[in-house]
């Protein structure tokens, strides 16, 4: 009977240990950025208040001078965020074309030294965006399209290739490949089975392979930093650094820009989550 | 008219040699079974007929058309997968319309081939499911439906039941003659179940490591079995097989000392002192009194039982000839305790001798 | 038909290396070319003076650049493992949670997405020594001293070192956690009945089937170390005084602001060999692992 008790008594603890664990993880992960949402609507006064104001009072000023034009700090916010939707949109779009065709040759046919391309391709990802920014620099000043779209667009898609087709390829070797015999046999080309058998059967995962390579364009900082100059290419991180001067930062403005970043990845994280870890670890464990 | 022909075929992987020199003609209408052990080569074979794998040499003809280098969409044939490879994003409709839809038919004619098709197989409840809302044998016979579709000359059947359980696999085995039976067309069947060759097949090819071993009627194949391996991969219970030496008074004399006499078709066939396998089925040794009638030569043997397998109608005896282990059958059974020693006949006319090195089949 | 055609599998990764060889390949080996140059942007002739390997001889004895180096891989080692052993911990956590999970698991990935920069940003935020929410709650708890955290050398590294764990640790977790999805249920159960501790089950059950998913989350990171260059870049800048200096902010100071770029180019070679060895490092892992619990092929 004691021991009896004894273990249920040490399973109750248990349970609370381990709900304040999650608790306590959860908190570490949600406060940084729900402070940053708090502060977007904080009037500036109240940010810099010594001591500290722990009521917090509501104002949309920072998001009315962020959208006001020129407003807070002559920031071009519209611009920022144009250009980063231009640039992204446009590299994943190529990024995926070309990643999904090199993900379904490594996924589906089977050739000499196959592995070591794979391996290969990555290690171009793996290359410092720091390091990679300085020849870009060079060559995209040489060949003039340093400070436009197309020339980040360009590097874009070269970063994103290599893991797209990490992704792609694990996408479609989930798709028994009967799947495209059977298409053949039913009069397809293989360009007809692919698109109208595998492709549409892999769409969510490349969906989210999709998202991915997105929001690192959309991230992006160390080569944007170098490659864009202007208001008429600079994306919201290259933007974000406006609000920064050389002793001062507007902070609220800053959180405001911040959520105007964050937003669209959340969206996008919340619809593609499932597949996406499906797609690292399909592609990884069975490589 | 749909002849299928196959000349001295091969398949090569690399420096792997995975078919030899296949010779096979298949007949307008005729139900083939390619069979045989995992990796002799039948689905390799199939899959070249269908054009999903590169020929390495010889020649495959379907109706007269030499086929070597043409896709699989130029051989007009249909093909049901193992694992069913249905198209998880269309409805059944769908599915089944699809090559028709590629072949560019018009909306009215795929309706009605589709709205057959499902006639055919009962599927008119499922047409507007997904696949993942099916069932095995539902999943199983939407790929049947979509190969009859389009009327191919040539159904290839990839070990289509494998994936069902028992019962489902005896009830699909059925409709598959059922469907043979009503379009008639050339089928050519993979599987390594010896009971779905025996049921389905007009005629079975046997296989191994790449090689035909015999091709026949399922009863050829069981009543005169060429090797060894044909003797024991068909049937069921296995063929029982015990080692002799041939006399010179055509005897042979087992491993025990036991002497029977040699069947009458290896009679004078056999040279003194060669080493044979002596073969017989289950069938052919029947405890007295719990056998068929039957005339010809016969021997008695007194075998004590070992252990039993009721089936019902009939029940399995396990005993022992000359130091190996032999099955035989005892029909309207009564219980037989293990221990038991039975009076059993052995009806001489039915067995096999084989050659024990060259494992051929010694038969006039 | 007398020309050879190319192999369809090459043709489909054609454009993949086209955009590779162009974007990545050639300006690589440019800036390996100008890395035995004194070149520097404000006078491009000196593009074509060959220094030999002048510029690694200098990076190699300057006490700056190990400096800076002996700190990445310091750097690098600590939080690539506290962000393994928190992954872990996470991941074991969230496994034994019994509602919302999807929900919670949702949360975990939200760091992923953040903007390296942003990170940045919202850590030098929350760790301003003046308006900062650490300092703010500290003080509003009774201490009276606004501790330094971006200003003092170990504090400004701690912080930096703060945010990168923040910001990747859901990787891991994640990555665990599928992998204690796709878990079989059996051995637990066989090792439960067979008298195994917890902690017994888990060393020799649970860790082993992991394996592969720890390397998988180890290889992804290892392809965005230099994210790192970001978080700092915009915290600390390197400073104060160098204390935070990487080995990619010292690159990139060196590049733009000194406009010294085969120095820098020369950096930039450590550092892009520094990536490569760690991914290869974590892919060789990942084959091991995998074919040590039977998942290969």
């Amino acid at each position: 009977m004691d021991r009896n008790r004894t273990h249920r008594n040490r399973k109750r603890l248990f349970r609370l240990l381990h709900l304040l664990a999650v608790f306590l993880t959860m908190s570490v992960i949600c406060i940084p950025g729900l402070w940053i949402v708090l502060n977007s609507f904080r009037p500036t006064v109240e940010i810099m208040a010594k001591p500290p104001v722990w009521t917090p009072s509501f104002t949309l000023e920072h998001y009315r001078a962020m959208f006001g034009g020129a407003g807070e700090g002559g920031v071009p916010v519209f611009d920022y965020f144009r250009n980063s939707l231009i640039v992204s949109v446009t590299s994943t779009v190529i990024a995926i074309l070309i990643g999904m065709s090199g993900g379904y040759a490594f996924a589906r046919y089977r050739f000499r030294g196959k592995s070591g391309y794979f391996v290969g391709l990555m290690l171009f990802r793996a290359v410092p965006g720091v390091a990679l920014s300085l020849p870009l620099f060079i060559v995209f000043a040489r060949v003039g399209i340093i400070d436009t779209h197309f020339g980040l667009i360009l590097a874009y898609v070269a970063m994103n290739v290599p893991f797209t087709i990490w992704l792609t390829d694990g996408f479609f070797r989930q798709i028994p490949k009967e799947l495209h015999e059977a298409a053949e046999i039913d009069g397809c080309t293989r360009w007809q089975a692919f698109w109208k058998v595998e492709f549409p059967v892999a769409r969510s995962g490349v969906a989210s392979a999709a998202i991915f390579a997105f929001l690192t364009s959309w991230n992006e900082f160390a080569l944007a930093s170098q490659l864009t100059r202007s208001v008429g290419s600079k994306t919201m991180p290259v933007g974000l650094l406006d609000f920064t001067a050389e002793f001062t930062i507007n902070w609220g403005g800053m959180c405001a820009l911040a959520v105007l970043m964050i937003v669209p990845a959340l969206i996008l994280t919340f619809i593609v989550q499932k597949h996406l870890i499906a797609g690292l670890t399909f592609g990884g464990v069975k490589g | 008219m749909t002849e299928v022909n196959l000349a001295n075929v091969t398949k090569d992987y690399g420096s792997v040699r995975a078919v030899h020199g296949i010779d096979l003609g298949i007949g307008d209408g005729e139900f083939v079974v390619l069979v045989g052990p995992s990796g002799c080569g039948k689905s390799t074979t199939l899959r070249m007929i269908a054009g999903l794998e590169s020929i390495s040499g010889g020649e495959i003809t379907i109706g007269g058309r030499l086929v070597n280098d043409l896709p699989p969409r130029e051989r007009n044939i249909s093909m049901v997968f193992q694992n069913y490879a249905l198209y998880p994003h269309m409805t059944v409709r769908e599915n089944l319309g699809f090559s028709l839809r590629i072949a560019k038919a018009d909306a009215a004619a795929i309706r009605t081939a589709v709205r057959d098709a499902a006639d055919i197989l009962g599927l008119n409840e499922l047409l507007d499911r997904k696949p993942a809302e099916l069932s095995g044998g539902q999943r199983q016979r939407v790929a049947m439906g979509r190969a009859i579709v389009r009327h191919p000359d040539v159904f290839l059947f990839d070990e289509p039941l494998s994936n069902l359980d028992a019962k489902l696999r005896t009830q699909m085995r059925v409709e598959i003659k059922k469907l043979h039976q009503r379009v008639g067309n050339t089928i050519i069947y993979v599987t390594h179940d010896q009971v779905e060759a025996m049921t389905l097949a007009d005629r079975i090819v046997l296989m191994r490591d790449g090689h035909i071993v015999q091709v026949g009627t399922p009863l050829d194949l069981f009543n005169a079995p060429v090797s060894t391996f044909v003797a024991t991969f068909i049937g069921s219970p296995p063929m029982n097989l015990i080692d002799g030496t041939a006399t010179d008074d055509d005897t042979i004399r087992l491993a025990n000392g036991l002497v029977v006499p040699v069947p009458a078709s290896a009679r004078g066939l056999l040279q003194a002192e060669q080493k044979v396998q002596f073969g017989f089925r289950a069938d052919n040794l029947m405890p007295a009194g719990h056998a068929v009638q039957e005339d010809g030569e016969m021997a008695e043997l007194d075998l004590t039982v070992t252990l039993t397998e009721p089936l019902g109608t009939e029940t399995l005896l396990f005993t022992d000839v000359a130091g190996t282990e032999v099955q035989a059958k005892m029909l309207n059974p009564r219980p037989v305790r293990p221990g038991e020693t039975l009076k059993f006949h052995l009806m001489l006319d039915k067995c096999h001798v084989f050659d024990a090195i060259s494992s051929q089949a010694i038969r006039s | 038909m007398t020309r050879r055609r190319l192999p369809e599998w090459f043709v489909l990764l054609l454009p993949a290396i086209v955009v590779i060889a162009a974007v990545v390949l050639i300006p690589l080996i440019f800036s390996l070319y100008s890395s035995f140059t004194p070149y520097k942007l404000t006078r491009p002739s000196t593009l074509w003076r060959w220094v030999g390997t002048y510029n690694y001889e200098k990076i190699l004895t300057d006490a700056k650049f190990w400096a800076a180096f002996g700190r990445t891989v310091l750097f690098l080692t600590v939080v690539l493992n506290l962000e393994l052993l928190l992954g872990l911990g996470i991941a074991l956590l969230m496994n034994r949670v019994t509602w919302g999970q999807r929900t919670l698991r949702t949360i975990l990935m939200f760091p992923m997405m953040f903007s390296p920069i942003l990170v940045g940003f919202q850590f030098k935020f929350i760790f301003n020594d003046n308006i900062g929410l650490v300092n703010n709650v500290l003080q509003s708890l009774g201490s009276d001293a606004a501790l330094p955290w971006l200003v003092d050398g170990r504090l400004a590294m701690f912080s930096i070192m703060f945010a990168e764990i923040w910001m990747s640790t859901s990787v891991f977790a994640i990555l665990i956690l599928a992998g204690l999805f796709a878990m079989p249920r059996d051995p637990l159960e066989a090792a439960k009945v067979d008298g195994c501790t917890p902690w017994q089950t888990f060393r020799h059950i649970t860790l082993p089937f992991l394996m592969p998913f720890i390397y998988i989350a180890m290889t992804i990171r290892s392809l965005d170390v230099a994210r790192a260059y970001d978080i700092v870049q915009i915290m600390t800048g390197g400073g104060p005084a160098r204390r935070t200096e990487l080995l990619w902010t010292l690159m990139s100071r060196t590049g733009y602001v000194d406009a010294r770029m085969g120095l820098a180019n020369a950096m930039g070679y450590v550092s892009i060999l520094l990536s490569i060895l760690f991914t290869i490092y974590f892919f060789r892992k990942l084959s091991a692992a995998r074919a040590e619990i039977g998942m290969a092929g």
